[in-house]
């Protein structure tokens, strides 16, 4: 394995229910705010109204587009503004997009087959509308991006291996610059397949908790701008972070639930810190997956102990909910936003430590050291991914 | 048929246990792990199973893991539902 | 970038049958038989001409027990990357540092319609967390991780036309960076009730039983559904039977074409999409070209079956005659590779384009 060199980071985007962009984002985190509620989004059937965290979407109605692609088109325009570039002066330059969701392309509207199946010919537009809406594809178009477009569907880790992918890409000279993220909207289906899968809680989430019942839903999406040093180095860019390492491994265990002892994480975990050139004792804090569910957590706390003991440690999902495609993009916006401000918020629903975790996260607003930390997703299909994200230069 | 007998052919023809017959299904063995080797996606749709066929609710997984040990516990379970 | 990656093996299923060697008959025949597909409609039932695969032979490598969670379409994915194991010699090898890359149009969308299903059927309440967990997109890599041990990162691409070429160059980045030892690549999509309604809908006036993948102007695509996965390994100067993949790009071309290697012969990934057609008509005129989608039919990964007629090519040093006839380019005699590299180009909508150059 290679070490990498590091990656620069000139921009960032974000957009979920804890704020309509990120500053909004971040003082929502520091003050320890949360709203997750009934769904509006959609009606369900169940006799429980599970709760769930709804991104703000000002943007008008775009009829032709999903909502996954609308919300990463919010973050993104708020990425590349932060980037200090414009979609014109990138004209002519090799600018790539990896963007992260749970399906890139599907055929399940809901009403579209409802209707069918009740023996109705169903009015075409939702299918065309899925076909127009392939989130890397939206952006590239709506941007007039032409380098390499790639939307990444390993469920609840794509918005961190979007992250790490896009990296590779300027690291092998393919792209000048890549919008990298993930974006992912509520919708009935996910929300009854969640439910099926008896993981949600039915009160607001609390990861790592004793209490802990399974995951609240959210939407939204996160981006950063990755940029080439060729490209920073000409118009003197100084970098709001960096993506220092990546690591990927597959449990090869289950379909649904996490290997016990955690193996897939502690191999993405050491492939991230080895490319990086990192120590564990480099590492300021983790950004954990911490959905809240009794296994994730259980497994995640296991490993944090044993490979991180003393690191300082938090999952964000009880301020945005499980945004499960978005979720890994979201979380290292919010990683590289907190190295900025040197300090991280309360793990937002943890009141009782659990006697089976052998490590807890931080309860409070806490102050951190070092310049490098670590987000991590788990995912279906037993995908673990992990970055090692470093603070900028400003 | 009985409930553990409806139980289960469900079983087999829910879960594709095309490899088994419901004779080969004992009423004691444990449905999880050594027994059976059905797993934890198994036994959520299980839940579901059990909703839809007897339209009776195993609220949660704390209440599930009693009735889902055996055929004989998840009848048992079944049947205390339906009388009580 | 200049790639260095060796093609080790390949595994296909398809509507032309199961193995190397079946694609490699139908490519020697120059046609595979259409099948039929029955799909509701609310007329009533009806039928399309497809390319439909059988998963039968996946029990070969697979007790039946562990598969009774499996769908279609993972198993598809699952028989071409047990072919490519075997056809490797890697089939009892070490997986830990094996890494897993699928490429996907649709996604498992007959199970998604099973899931919806179910919550129709029974309501909210009754939603089938077994159908949900089997249509989220990287089911496929998941099965497949699982029951070959495969330890190495996981990757699913969906990127519609483009995701053969999109996924390819994580594969080779992966290779280069030496992240695995190895990555089983593949393609995979699948026929179903709905598309084959869509299909209907969306070409109402199409009645093609056989691709013209050259008449661009005419609406001739046949649905098809298949895997067709390879064992990718570094090179390192060592003899790639089967070929080496030498670069890969993805982009938008803008509505021109990309740079194309002068000596190339093209296999277009042309498949009777019109929409798609009309970029290929911006092609040299001179250029040597060769379409194979009459072989496997029309479906978004493609390009992986373009890709495993490439590394048979090289594997023959020749190449196959095109079944759709040689109006212009490659005739109905194979002729030999003579050193010519092979370059598989595929158009997608709005100018997307993906290119992978193969070499002897």
């Amino acid at each position: 394995m290679r070490k990498h060199l590091p990656v620069a980071v000139t921009g960032l985007g974000c957009l979920c229910a804890a704020g309509a962009d990120l500053a909004e984002c971040m003082a929502s985190l520091f003050a320890g705010k949360r709203q997750p509620k009934a769904p509006t989004l959609f009606t369900t059937g169940h006799a429980v109204a599970y709760p769930v965290f709804e991104a703000p979407l000002a943007e008008p109605e775009q009829a032709g587009l999903l909502r996954t692609s609308r919300l990463a088109l919010v973050a993104a325009a708020e990425a590349l503004a932060d980037s200090g570039w414009s979609p014109e002066a990138l004209r002519g330059k090799r600018v790539g997009v990896c963007i992260g969701t749970t399906i890139g392309g599907t055929t399940s509207d809901e009403g579209f087959c409802r209707a069918l199946r009740a023996g109705v010919h169903p009015d075409l537009a939702p299918m065309k509308r899925i076909l127009g809406s392939n989130p890397a594809r939206s952006l590239a178009r709506e941007f007039g991006f032409t380098g390499p477009s790639q939307t990444i569907v390993n469920a609840c880790s794509s918005g961190t291996d979007a992250v790490g992918i896009g990296a590779s890409w300027i690291r092998a000279g393919f792209c000048d610059l890549v919008l990298a993220g993930g974006a992912d909207e509520l919708g009935r289906v996910t929300y009854n397949g969640f439910t099926s899968l008896m993981i949600t809680d039915e009160s607001p989430v609390k990861p790592f908790d004793k209490n802990r019942k399974g995951l609240n839903l959210g939407e939204g999406a996160g981006m950063l701008v990755l940029e080439s040093e060729m490209l920073r180095g000409r118009r003197n860019k100084a970098a709001r972070g960096f993506v220092l390492g990546y690591g990927s491994a597959c449990d090869a265990h289950h379909l649904t639930a996490p290997h016990p002892e955690g193996l897939g994480l502690k191999r993405a975990l050491a492939e991230a810190l080895q490319c990086s050139g990192l120590t564990p004792d480099a590492i300021a804090f983790v950004n954990a997956h911490g959905t809240g569910t009794p296994d994730n957590d259980r497994v995640e706390s296991r490993v944090l102990s044993d490979v991180l003991p003393m690191v300082p440690f938090l999952s964000t999902k009880g301020y945005t909910g499980h945004t499960l495609g978005a979720a890994g993009a979201i979380e290292a916006v919010f990683t590289l936003a907190c190295l900025e401000q040197r300090r991280i918020p309360a793990n937002v629903g943890f009141s009782e430590p659990d006697p089976e975790l052998p490590a807890t996260p931080v309860r409070e607003i806490t102050v951190v050291q070092g310049a490098a930390a670590l987000s991590e997703s788990l995912a279906f299909g037993g995908n673990n991914a992990v970055l090692a994200l470093g603070r900028g230069e400003s | 048929m009985t409930t553990k007998d409806k139980l289960k052919h469900i079983l087999i023809e829910e879960l594709n246990l095309e490899d088994i017959t419901a004779e080969d299904i004992g009423d004691e063995e444990p449905l999880f792990g050594e027994g059976l080797g059905l797993d934890s996606l198994d036994a959520v749709e299980l839940v579901v199973l059990v909703q839809r066929h007897f339209g009776i609710e195993i609220k949660d997984m704390e209440e599930g893991r009693a009735a889902l040990q055996s055929i004989a516990t998840l009848a048992a379970f079944i049947d205390g539902r339906r009388t009580a | 970038m200049n790639l260095d990656i060796a093609i080790s093996g390949i595994g296909v299923v398809g509507g032309f049958g199961c193995g190397r060697e079946a694609l490699a008959r139908a490519l020697r025949a120059g046609r595979t038989p259409v099948g039929k597909a029955s799909f509701m409609t609310p007329e009533g039932p009806a039928q399309l001409p497809a390319y439909l695969a059988d998963t039968a032979p996946l029990e070969r490598f697979v007790a039946k027990r562990e598969l009774r969670r499996i769908d279609h379409f993972s198993r598809m994915a699952m028989l071409g990357g047990f072919l490519a194991l075997e056809d490797a010699g890697m089939l009892e090898a070490d997986r830990s540092r094996l890494g897993v890359v699928i490429a996907t149009g649709y996604g498992a969308s007959r199970t998604t319609f099973s899931f919806l299903d179910s919550i129709f059927d029974g309501g909210d309440a009754l939603a089938s967390p077994t159908h949900f967990s089997s249509s989220v997109h990287n089911a496929a890599a998941a099965h497949s991780s699982i029951l070959l041990k495969a330890t190495g990162p996981s990757l699913t691409v969906s990127q519609f036309e483009m995701s053969v070429p999109s996924a390819l160059l994580a594969a080779c980045l992966w290779l280069e960076e030496e992240r695995v030892d190895a990555v089983l690549f593949g393609g995979v999509d699948e026929c179903g009730e709905l598309l084959h309604y869509c299909w209907q809908r969306f070409f109402p006036t199409a009645t093609a039983e056989t691709i013209r993948p050259l008449d661009f102007e005419r609406q001739s695509a046949v649905a098809g559904e298949g895997a067709a996965f390879m064992l990718l390994t570094r090179s390192a100067g060592a003899v790639a039977p089967l070929g080496r993949i030498r670069q890969v790009l993805q982009g938008n071309a803008e509505g021109g074409v990309p740079a194309l290697p002068g000596d190339a012969v093209l296999f277009l990934g042309a498949d009777g999409h019109r929409e798609c057609g009309a970029a290929y008509r911006g092609l040299p005129e001179n250029a040597l070209l060769a379409t194979y989608a009459p072989l496997y039919g029309s479906l978004p990964v493609g390009p992986a079956f373009d890709l495993a007629v490439a590394a048979l090519s090289c594997r023959e040093n020749q190449l196959f005659p095109a079944p759709s006839g040689g109006s212009r380019g490659i005739g109905l005699q194979p002729e030999a590779l003579a050193g010519r590299s092979i370059c598989c180009l595929k158009f997608g909508t709005d100018g997307d384009f993906g290119l992978i150059r193969v070499e002897k």
